[in-house]
């Protein structure tokens, strides 16, 4: 009976989590963006909903790419390893041990990062060097260099991101964890509905403004949008996505979406998701206040080279090491 | 109307390709999306410079040599049902550039834009009115969503 | 082989066009990259090729007139009023000053529309959307106005040989109209002016970033708006005599990088909005063209005017009322070199800025470009 219930729970949420994050795009597009930018702006369902269905009903073609069949299957794989996330930190896996552990959780993270590199040199398009132009032409400047495609840029910038541009999330997920003394999701829950919300101490409060600055970098949302900015690489390491795949790309960012801000709530607030408890509803009130938070901060954004890239992440890094410092204390 | 087109009258990606007008038309259509007086995003419409994302393809200008190869890549490039609309009077039928040499033939001008890749809908127009693109993106529809 | 300006050899390039979302128009940019940053840019035109000198060749001079307008989309009034003025050196007609008036007045209108464009186009290649769609906003009532004006919202084509186009004339409405809309650009550019230069971010991404010196620049021949962005007080505005009744500044900034050039354009905004307000304040009466005027043959006749992108030439000479040896020189390819040059030193993101930056507007270049046949 008990498994059972885990089971309905388990499912249950995951299903709501997906039912309230295809609207987030189109609500931070239509009540965030458009009203700033004083038009009307588009229904709330068309980005994050109808749009993904649209390209699912589009015609599969081959990808230009060395391996058409992995390029596909990576945000396959992207969506899978939010999917994990979000079931780690749902209240029936505590059992689970190490899984439901800040740990796995910055792993599954990494694997969401560092698809972003595989997708880049994977992905050929038509838009740089492809383009039937006469490039080469007698009396062009360095005709011996190597051609490298937008994609290539973009996989380069994926690396560094990996480096460093997600340093400020991490460094946000050890602050409940020096606080709780715990890697485990189970304990740090635990510890929050004994002492109160992480989130309302001073340690806390600074590691949530850390933990939101890396969420925009990983989203790669206005100005942190480096990876697939246009003013250079278009769309970066997604160019090649048609159809249905890019109906996944669609659907895992408003996931991710979701999940980061849920995360968040059981981080810092201690409510993991959990259909049977009416505090999901402070979690689902989370994870639509951050995208919102985002929006209202990147509507009034350029974007940022790494010459102002590297200064903001080094300083919101040093405030999330003074946090742990203070947890600590 | 079923989901299939329902979803797809919900959003359409229009991507732009410009080849060799004189500007006034590709400000015109920019200005149809981006401009808060027309926001084409209020109609669904949306902007991508994708082909692999694109539904719609707008062309402006009369297709000069050197656009014509670029412009079959592209459209062949756009996943399908897709749609091809042509907006200005030279997209249409070559505008002063190809027809004012008399019997004679242009050497610069591969064409207008349906003997190069088909066209859906033709906007006339020198330059083309904002309202006229968005009732041209319109009228494409109803191939977008019949089609299977 | 042709790493002449460079002595290392470049290892990367990242091709950029024909179609791209930072370039409007089509052009192709090759970047020479070193880790991110831009060591040699080559911008290739010639896409737009379409021969429209070869197609004025012949042509009676009214129609070749009317069909330099369709050279560019943008500063079409600027084609069509240095053709006409050509026409009317070469065959000595005064032109009354009511049309002199209301041309200047559309080529401010022009000016206006144009550098609005420019910031909005700079902001959207910034990343910045929101003041790119409120640019777009403020540039609806220039584009309004000219619409009302000429008929036409692109091409209005407003001057005729010997003063302007009957459809062209002001009267208490318009003028009315034209003021309105004044009294509401000034107010909002100044709004939006104020936001821009407060702006912490946008004033780091563009501080010192595609840095163009006053040697360079004078140099790589550049004209226009750019080149005052570096420090050089050039405007052929001071010189043509259209422009004597009225009082305005010159603008220009010292540091040659995109927060100068942005600036130039800004404070030439109120500038042309204070020339329209003196124009349609005491626009004279009488007659609007003038008509006694006859054909001849004349020699090659030239004329230089300043657009809002730099100085435009214009040269034709007439054989029996038709045109011949028609040469036209837009601004934007002399500042062709010093887009190549701005890019150099950028991180990758800032290339397609530093080419914004100077306002290319390579539809007007590509006409009398040669195609190279490979």
């Amino acid at each position: 009976m008990t498994i059972l219930n885990s089971l309905i729970a388990v499912f249950g949420t995951l299903i709501l989590a997906f039912l309230v994050s295809i609207w987030l795009p189109g609500i931070e597009r239509k009540f965030i963006h458009a009203r700033i930018q004083q038009r009307v702006g588009p229904p709330i369902s068309s980005l994050g909903i109808m749009a993904p269905i649209k390209f699912f009903f589009k015609k599969t073609i081959i990808p230009n790419s060395p391996m058409p069949n992995l390029y596909n299957v990576l945000p396959v794989i992207s969506l899978l390893s939010c999917v994990f996330i979000f079931l780690f930190i749902m209240p029936q896996m505590y059992y689970l041990g190490a899984l439901a552990s800040i740990i796995a959780i910055v792993g599954l993270l990494k694997i969401e990062e560092v698809i972003y590199m595989f997708m880049g040199s994977l992905s050929k398009s038509i838009l740089s060097v492809n383009m039937p132009f006469p490039d080469l032409a007698k009396g062009g400047k360095h005709r011996k260099a190597t051609r490298s495609f937008l994609e290539e840029l973009s996989s380069l910038r994926a690396f560094r991101l990996i480096a460093f541009g997600s340093f400020p999330i991490y460094i946000a997920f050890f602050v409940p964890v020096a606080i709780a003394k715990s890697i485990y999701i189970g304990d740090i829950v635990l510890y929050q509905q004994i002492n109160g919300p992480i989130l309302f101490t001073v340690a806390g409060a600074i590691g949530a403004l850390v933990y939101f600055i890396g969420y925009m970098i990983l989203l790669n949302e206005y100005p942190f949008v480096i990876l697939k900015t246009k003013a250079d690489v278009i769309e970066g390491p997604l160019l090649e996505y048609a159809a249905k795949y890019r109906a996944y790309v669609y659907l895992t960012r408003g996931f991710l979406m979701f999940v980061l801000a849920s995360l968040f709530a059981t981080l810092f607030l201690g409510i993991p998701p959990n259909i049977f408890d009416w505090k999901v509803l402070i979690n689902i009130g989370v994870a639509i206040l951050f995208p919102i938070a985002m929006a209202l901060l990147s509507a009034f954004s350029p974007i940022f080279t790494f010459r102002q890239f590297y200064p903001v992440v080094a300083g919101v890094s040093i405030l999330g090491i003074l946090a742990i410092i203070a947890a600590f204390i | 109307m079923s989901l299939k087109s329902y979803s797809r009258a919900r959003a359409v990606h229009v991507m732009l390709v410009y080849t060799g007008g004189c500007n006034g038309c590709d400000i015109e259509i920019v200005n149809c999306i981006f401009s808060p007086r027309y926001d084409a995003e209020q109609y669904k419409v949306f902007l991508t410079w994708n082909p692999r994302e694109a539904d719609v393809l707008v062309v402006t200008g009369p297709v000069t040599k050197h656009t014509e190869k670029p412009l079959k890549e592209i459209y062949n490039s756009i996943p399908e049902p897709k749609a091809v609309v042509a907006a200005g009077a030279c997209a249409l039928m070559g505008g002063v550039y190809k027809n004012i040499h008399g019997d004679i033939p242009s050497e610069e001008i591969a064409g207008p834009v349906d003997e190069v890749i088909p066209v859906d809908a033709k906007v006339p127009g020198c330059a083309v009115r904002p309202e006229d693109i968005l009732s041209g993106l319109v009228a494409t529809l109803p191939k977008l969503l019949e089609a299977k | 082989m042709s790493d002449n300006n460079n002595k290392k050899i470049i290892e990367t390039e990242v091709p950029m066009g024909m179609v791209h979302s930072a370039a409007i128009e089509p052009y192709r940019v090759r970047l020479f990259v070193e880790d991110e940053i831009v060591r040699d840019a080559e911008i290739t035109v010639g896409i737009n090729h379409r021969g429209i000198e070869r197609i004025m060749e012949g042509l009676p001079v009214e129609k070749a007139n009317s069909l330099t307008e369709k050279i560019c989309g943008i500063c079409s009034n600027s084609h069509i009023w240095n053709s006409v003025l050509v026409a009317e050196k070469a065959l000595g007609i005064e032109i009354p000053e009511r049309a002199s008036y209301i041309r200047i007045v559309v080529e401010e209108l022009e000016r206006l529309h144009s550098h609005l464009l420019y910031l909005a186009h700079g902001s959207e290649v910034l990343g910045h959307e929101t003041f790119a769609m409120r640019l777009f906003y403020i540039r609806e009532t220039v584009m309004e106005l000219l619409g009302m004006i000429g008929g036409n919202r692109v091409q209005y084509g407003a001057p005729i040989i010997g003063g302007i186009r009957p459809r062209c004339d002001l009267n208490e409405m318009r003028i009315k109209k034209i003021k309105e809309g004044m009294d509401f650009l000034e107010e909002k550019v100044a709004a939006f002016a104020d936001r821009f230069t407060s702006d912490p971010m946008i004033m780091a991404r563009i501080t010192g970033v595609a840095v163009l010196s006053k040697k360079d620049a004078i140099r790589l021949a550049t004209s226009g708006p750019t080149l005052r962005a570096t420090g050089v007080d050039i405007d052929l505005r001071r010189d043509m005599e259209s422009y004597d009744p009225f009082e305005f500044d010159i603008i220009t900034q010292k540091d040659g990088d995109v927060k100068s050039n942005l600036l130039v354009r800004v404070f030439e905004i109120f500038e042309s909005i204070k020339i329209i307000r003196q124009a349609i304040g005491n626009l004279p009466p009488g007659k609007i063209t003038n008509r006694s005027w006859g054909m001849q043959d004349t020699p090659i006749v030239k004329s230089y005017i300043e657009v809002p992108r730099g100085k435009l030439y214009h040269s034709y000479k007439l054989e029996e009322g038709r045109t011949r040896n028609v040469i036209v020189r837009t601004p934007s390819i002399t500042n062709i070199g010093a887009m190549e040059h701005a890019c150099i030193g950028a991180h990758i993101t800032d290339a397609q800025l530093a080419i914004v930056q100077c306002d290319p507007c390579f539809t007007c270049t590509d006409r009398a470009i040669k195609i190279i046949r490979l």
